[in-house]
């Protein structure tokens, strides 16, 4: 046997299993995104499905929207997985309960925790709107999602709640590797709590930040139950980005065409946005020095 | 002018005592060394006076100035770590201005002291360089620039040449000598290798078990070891220690009896033993030679061109000597031994030195 044709063997099993999971249904996707597809069958309608979408000014919206959540929460994630990192870090007594007691929100099942933001906010017994009449903060009960613009950001926070954790996990894990030494050289050098975080863990953990900031950005834009367990995207489309449009028009409404071709641009946007971040991350990587 | 005092320093890990009662008084301009095997607290000492780690009691005079509650910047130490501490997402010239950066310096001035200390060291053409650019003894030299650019009183040293192979270690050693030569600087040098200790430092700490065994000069502790411990540890080969019974006491010194048989009478003060009394007699391996005496089994025989050093047995302990390099002997053979007994040393039982009384005279 040729090496060749070995080296071939060796690594069929993994094209045929990438194969069957990524690209048939990504070529499926595509060829679906050029019909009219729904329960009653499919003619081929060529471009049809995509003119339509970038006709209607609905659909900038959402990817306004969309990009706009992600930046949001992505950005609130890594200031709060950095302040929590700092503080998990840090040489205080217990620190090992406090960094157990940062995991439920990703620990428990997301359903859980979203629906308990959802009583949270709710305006007749959430105990936020609750709090804030109690307190003679506000007059009448607030219903946090029932607004557009206090659902969008209500969502936020809920997603930001989920996504914190892991990013401080990685954070705290990548200001462990930090040698000790670099702190105490800069002690001796008269360096404050400040500027050793400034100039020693931010550009030593800066490549951590980086990758992070792709995934969970990625993730983010892509969150869908989060959204829809909260509002189903709603009200009137506060809450919709492209993953819950995509849904709706395909799931719910079965046209399965127009979803397709929802997917084929979010699928584009995220090869976009990612092949900017890695060559970002690989300037990074450069300049701050990771194998 | 920068002394160094340190007054009754003692350290404790909960209830581990690291140091114990440590007393010091280092002169201005002088390069001190604190040797010791790994765990007798000379790093901890250094840290203390560098201000990274508290001492548990006792106090810290630079200059005369109590500085023992002071934070490390204002004690006016600099220090170099053993794993040279670079940042290594900065450039060369940026790891030496750091300190300057800190202190807010204007660029100018600091372009003019980054630049002399580059000079200093030989690094003006790796400035643009990343320290993972560099060699280990060009790292090391980075991370002494580092050090000087803030014109510090007293330089602290954390084995710094323990992460370099033995040839680097033996250039950079004389580098080193040659900085403290020219920054005319207190130096305190730690580290747990005693040809370092001896070859670099004006004078030596010898630290056991969080105490000081002995501070004094290379050849003081050369041929005046205060106690067993100090004789082990300086001198290369280790000197060899000879259990050994009094026989006599006498105005021309000792008489003892070594394990093997041997005796012989060395001038040391007698004074606290007595005949029958267990001593043990510390004899260097460059201080025999061939001859009838000391009947000594050769295990091992490592000729080194200029001398053979052999590993063997007297009596059942171990012997170590250093002959002549053509020295007509084998692995396996029985050889005879002798020696001046005014090059002996005398230990009694709990480890001190009996003075010895015909030593020779110390060189400068």
């Amino acid at each position: 046997m040729s090496e060749s044709l070995f080296a071939w063997l060796l690594i069929a099993p993994a094209i045929v299993f990438i194969g069957f999971i990524v690209a048939w249904p990504l070529v499926e996707t595509i060829r679906l995104s050029f019909t009219d597809a729904d329960l009653g069958g499919e003619n081929w309608i060529g471009w049809a499905n995509y003119a339509e979408l970038f006709s209607d000014p609905k659909f900038y919206d959402i990817v306004w929207r969309t990009f706009y959540w992600m930046f949001l929460s992505v950005i609130l994630k890594l200031v709060m997985g950095l302040i929590g990192a700092s503080l998990l870090n840090a040489a205080v007594p217990g620190k090992a309960l406090f960094r157990v007691l940062v995991m439920p929100p990703w620990v428990i099942p997301i359903a859980i925790g979203v629906i308990g933001w959802k009583w949270l906010y709710n305006g007749y017994f959430g105990l936020i709107s609750g709090v804030l009449q109690n307190l003679g903060l506000v007059e009448d009960r607030v219903a946090l999602l029932a607004t557009k613009t206090s659902a969008f950001y209500s969502a936020v926070v809920t997603d930001v709640w989920v996504g914190t954790p892991m990013v401080t996990l990685f954070f705290l894990a990548a200001m462990q590797g930090v040698s000790r030494d670099l702190y105490e050289a800069a002690w001796v050098d008269g360096a404050g709590r400040w500027y050793r975080f400034r100039r020693i863990t931010i550009p030593q953990i800066m490549p951590v930040i980086v990758s992070m900031a792709l995934l969970s950005a990625i993730w983010t834009f892509n969150s869908f139950e989060i959204i829809w367990i909260l509002t189903e995207g709603g009200p009137r489309g506060a809450t919709t980005t492209l993953i819950i449009d995509t849904y709706k028009v395909a799931i719910s409404s079965q046209r399965f065409g127009e979803g397709a071709a929802r997917a084929v641009v979010i699928v584009i946007l995220l090869a976009i946005f990612s092949l900017f971040y890695l060559f970002f991350l690989n300037k990074v990587n450069k300049r701050y020095g990771a194998k | 002018m920068a002394t160094l005092d340190l007054s009754h320093i003692t350290k404790s890990f909960g209830t581990a005592q690291v140091l114990r009662d440590i007393d010091l008084a280092i002169k201005d301009k002088e390069f001190v060394v604190f040797v010791g095997p790994s765990g007798c607290g000379k790093s901890t000492l250094l840290r203390i006076v560098a201000g990274l780690e508290e001492a548990t009691s006792g106090k810290i005079f630079i200059d005369g100035r109590d500085v023992s509650r002071e934070p490390p910047v204002q004690r006016g130490i600099a220090m170099v770590f053993q794993s040279y501490a670079l940042y290594p997402h900065l450039t060369v010239y940026e790891n030496i201005a750091f300190p300057l950066r800190v202190q807010r310096l204007a660029e100018a001035e600091v372009r003019q002291k980054v630049t002399k200390a580059a000079d200093i060291l030989q690094l003006t053409d790796k400035l643009d360089l990343k320290p993972g650019q560099l060699s280990g003894g060009q790292r090391q030299r980075v991370a002494i620039g580092r050090s000087i650019v803030r014109n510090p009183k007293v330089f602290l040293f954390d084995e710094p040449l323990s992460n370099l192979d033995a040839a680097l270690r033996g250039d950079m050693r004389v580098e080193l000598s040659q900085l403290h030569g020219s920054l005319n600087a207190t130096m305190i040098y730690v580290t747990h290798d005693q040809v370092e200790a001896m070859t670099m430092a004006d004078r030596i700490v010898v630290l056991n078990a969080g105490k000081v065994e002995q501070f004094g000069t290379p050849m003081e502790l050369y041929h005046h070891p205060a106690t067993k411990f100090v004789a082990g540890f300086i001198g290369q080969p280790n000197m060899n220690l000879i259990p050994s019974t009094v026989k006599g006491t006498g105005s021309d010194g000792l008489t003892v009896e070594l394990s093997g048989g041997h005796v012989m009478t060395i001038p040391v003060e007698t004074k606290g033993v007595s005949a029958g009394a267990k001593v043990e007699v510390g004899i260097r391996p460059e201080n025999v030679e061939l001859g009838r005496g000391m009947d000594v089994k050769i295990n091992v025989l490592e000729r080194l061109g200029g001398v053979s050093i052999t590993y063997g047995t007297l009596a059942g302990t171990r012997f170590c000597a250093s002959l002549p390099g053509d020295a007509a002997i084998r692995e396996g053979e029985t050889i005879g031994l002798t020696m001046n007994p005014r090059d002996a040393h005398v230990f009694d039982a709990a480890g001190k030195v009996l003075r010895r009384t015909m030593a020779p005279a110390l060189v400068a």
